[in-house]
């Protein structure tokens, strides 16, 4: 699934730990969630629209899979 | 940091690594070669499933050796977390990397302490294989502890990682003790131990739990 967690997190300039920090998960997860190498639970998927005040489908496309 | 200079520090942390292991495989290797020479311990009672125990003991204990001292560095760790090495890790990682660690380290001894044993002696008196067994039922119960403690401070990825790899040894392991005890059972293949399906376990486990991590980036 592809997602656009990279762009947000440098619109903001935030570095994957300080994204990472915000989540509570390890800096591996959101690198892993930014590569397209893991998909973050639905709990952790709100937490992340929650966190850039967007809605899910804006951050990730599960068309694009 | 460019790829350009990522790639030289990343050589240099492999050319650690592999110095690391070498030299401790040299001196386990001089160690048990020292062992067998002055017969204090007899290969010759030691069956295939020993050796690849030993081999499995061998590494997980120098993983755990390494992964742990490294724990020591919030540098290492930091560059253990990212290959770039751009960030100092926090307490807690490193705290949580030493866990790991301890994991490693004790699961190597448990693995080792049996077929080392049965090595030592010819016929195991029952006074020291009762002893050894009750350290091995403590180290366990540590080892499950840090285990648990872990897990408990694990987030999703890891615990997904984890979990995976026990569906993915499950599937495949099921199939293959279904298929050799149907085997064993029309007389086609010789019957296996407690230990050598262990220790099959064990070597699958780790190969598989390699892979996964490779695939979630954790490598």
């Amino acid at each position: 699934m592809k997602n656009r967690l990279k762009i947000l997190r440098a619109e903001r300039n935030w570095s994957q730990a300080d994204l990472a920090d915000r989540l509570e998960v390890s800096r591996q997860t959101v690198n892993a969630i930014e590569t397209g190498k893991y998909d973050p639970s639905l709990p952790l998927a709100f937490r992340i629209g929650r966190l850039f005040e967007q809605p899910i489908e804006t951050i990730f496309d599960d068309e694009a899979a | 940091m460019n790829a350009a200079s990522e790639a030289p520090r990343r050589n240099a942390s492999r050319l650690v690594l592999g110095g690391l292991g070498l030299l401790f495989g040299g001196g386990l290797g001089y160690l048990v070669g020292r062992l067998i020479k002055t017969g204090v311990i007899d290969a010759s009672r030691l069956g295939w499933s020993d050796n690849l125990a030993v081999v499995i003991a061998a590494c997980l204990i120098a993983m755990g050796l390494i992964i742990g001292l490294a724990s020591f560095s919030r540098k290492a760790v930091g560059r253990m977390i990212d290959r770039t090495g751009a960030q100092l890790a926090t307490p807690a990682q490193a705290s949580f990397y030493r866990e790991q660690a301890v994991v490693m380290f004790l699961a190597g001894i448990l693995m080792a302490a049996p077929v080392v044993t049965t090595a030592s002696f010819e016929a195991i008196p029952m006074v020291v294989a009762s002893i050894i067994m009750l350290a091995i039922l403590a180290i366990f119960l540590i080892q499950t502890v840090y285990n648990l403690t872990v897990w408990h401070r694990s987030d999703e990825l890891i615990r997904r990682v984890t979990s995976e790899t026990g569906a993915v040894c499950f599937w495949v392991l099921q199939g293959l003790l279904f298929l050799w005890a149907a085997a064993e059972k029309l007389g086609l293949a010789p019957p296996l131990t407690a230990w050598d399906i262990m220790t099959v376990l064990m070597g699958t486990y780790l190969v598989v739990a390699s892979i996964m991590s490779a695939r979630r980036g954790l490598s």
